[in-house]
């Protein structure tokens, strides 16, 4: 381990500045090194910051408990109680296509992504539309593995580091850059976050998140009548399971030929090439189809200089 | 901007813009009117105007000039408290291209005073910005303390502001200053590190010049 003096500020641009920090600096693990890096930045206390992220942990877990008992149904029907039904329905009918944790993961990542659609008290992982893919994906199998509260704070350590990197170089906006910078980014984040619960790994961590980002490349935001409803809700679904997914190929040793950041990269001119339709107007793709665009007159009190 | 931006805000749902920005336009406008009033006018603009509804904008508002930040679970009942409390308001909606698409005017009204212009607007992942006050454009969202001052368009006062922050020894982070020819008046905004003491805004209002002194605390911490 180095003896350099950790900088006051600490600034990285990509996996590569995280691994140069690394090398030089003595950073007990990535853990250590992320939470210094939001220390530093924040001007607050290490002590602090891990208290904040145990909030957020906290607050996660109550959405997805939350999201398991409310009834969740909004004014425009698009979504109605679909986290319990699956619950349910997997209970007590058949087939039940793959079984207990399989099922968790669609029953809490639907839970918190119809919680926040009922105006629930949600964590923005990265954005509030996103906001079921993380606990439906990490949650479950922190639970299923019994893992620590400290732990779990530290994986989130990891994967928010990761975000922070697509956050730095792209966006996590579906405005700026499509579904894929949120519901891709989120997808990413959980699937570090996830890899970080069983080895801290910068090399699987970062094969992960750039499999899991690859996969929802291109993925446009055309959310009907504008609202965080659908397809977003059933799309947080897609990324937890893409992420249990990458994460347990990377976990197997499975390489993403892509780095990491290229795949960032990858995702910046995917999103900036996409046209203002398919940016959260509502203008282009799902919310212009017939029925669509009739749902969209029922909830915008169909005012005829409405976009959507 | 760091990873609590990546894992986070916490926040009442469906949209940071559309939800989380929309209460803390309510509540920096609240802040900046400063005190009770009768009734408010709010005016909603383009995509808040036609996807507030489902959003839940219109609520988050109203709960926001109620002083509930943007994680407070009352939320989605803002009506019914805001009716519990007396608080009267009125919705209009605007659809205006050259005005931000998540953008919101209100106008306090109280007794027999001239009604009192807020604007405000969303920028996305929760966070919002006060743009204009009474006839000034201005730019803060909270993260510093903000003096906003307007007084007649005489020499000296831009010395006269300087020294009593001096006096109080206040650093400035940001500073700027302006004049309405029309009205023969100027305003400055000064963004600060932590809200200006009493005293100091006593100080300021006792000159003869001073028209108006509005103090408002930073959010950081709290938002």
């Amino acid at each position: 381990m180095s003896t350099n003096i950790i900088p006051s500020r600490i600034r990285i641009r990509s996996t590569r500045d995280i691994r140069h920090y690394l090398h030089t600096y003595p950073f007990k693990d990535l853990v250590d090194f992320f939470i210094e890096y939001e220390a530093k930045n924040r001007i607050m206390e290490k002590e602090d910051v891990v208290k904040r992220m145990d909030k957020a942990l906290q607050v996660m877990k109550e959405s997805v408990l939350k999201g398991k008992e409310h009834k969740n149904r909004t004014p425009s029907g698009l979504i109605d109680g679909g986290s319990k039904r699956v619950k349910q329905y997997t209970e007590k009918e058949h087939p039940d296509l793959l079984g207990k944790d399989f099922d968790n993961v669609i029953v809490n990542s639907l839970a918190v992504g119809e919680l926040n659609a009922c105006m629930g008290r949600i964590v923005a992982t990265p954005t509030a539309g996103a906001s079921g893919v993380l606990p439906g994906a990490f949650l479950t199998i922190s639970e299923k593995f019994n893992i620590s509260e400290e732990c779990q704070v530290n994986a989130l350590f990891v994967g928010g580091g990761i975000g922070e990197l697509i956050r730095i170089n792209a966006s996590l906006s579906g405005a700026q850059h499509g579904c894929q910078a949120e519901i891709g980014s989120a997808s990413a984040i959980t699937a570090a976050t996830i890899v970080s619960l069983f080895e801290l790994s910068l090399d699987k961590i970062e094969n992960a998140a750039a499999m899991a980002l690859s996969n929802l490349l291109g993925l446009v935001c055309d959310p009907v009548a504008g609202l965080v409803e659908f397809p977003c809700v059933n799309r947080n679904v897609t990324g937890s399971i893409n992420a249990v997914a990458c994460a347990q190929m990377a976990l197997a040793g499975i390489k993403c030929p892509i780095p990491f950041d290229e795949v960032v990269g990858a995702m910046k001119q995917i999103g900036d090439d996409l046209p203002a339709s398919l940016k959260e107007t509502s203008r282009g793709g799902l919310a212009i189809t017939a029925t669509g665009k009739k749902i969209s007159k029922e909830m915008t009190d169909g005012d005829p200089r409405d976009p959507a | 901007m760091a990873i609590f931006d990546v894992i986070g805000p916490i926040m009442i749902g469906p949209s940071s813009s559309h939800t989380a920005g929309a209460s803390k336009i309510g509540y920096m406008a609240s802040l900046v009117y400063g005190k009770h009033f009768d009734s408010v006018e709010i005016k909603l603009y383009n995509s808040f105007a036609s996807t507030g509804r489902g959003h839940g904008t219109d609520r988050a508002i109203v709960a926001g000039l109620l002083g509930m930040k943007m994680d407070d679970e009352r939320i989605p009942y803002a009506f019914e408290i805001a009716k519990q409390k007396n608080l009267k308001y009125y919705f209009r909606k605007s659809y205006k291209p050259d005005h931000h698409p998540n953008e919101v005017r209100f106008v306090f009204n109280r007794g027999t005073e001239d009604s009192f212009l807020v604007r405000g607007i969303s920028i996305g992942a929760g966070k919002a910005q006060i743009t204009q006050v009474q006839e000034d454009r201005v730019e803060f969202g909270g993260d510093h303390a903000v003096l906003l001052l307007n007084y007649g368009d005489v020499p000296g006062m831009i010395g006269f502001i300087g020294d009593i922050l001096g006096k109080y020894k206040i650093n400035v982070a940001y500073m700027q200053s302006a004049r309405n020819a029309l009205q023969m008046s100027a305003m400055a905004i000064l963004k600060l590190d932590e809200l200006c003491p009493s005293t100091a805004v006593e100080d300021l209002k006792n000159n003869p010049d001073m028209h108006q002194v509005i103090s408002i605390r930073k959010l950081n911490n709290e938002y």
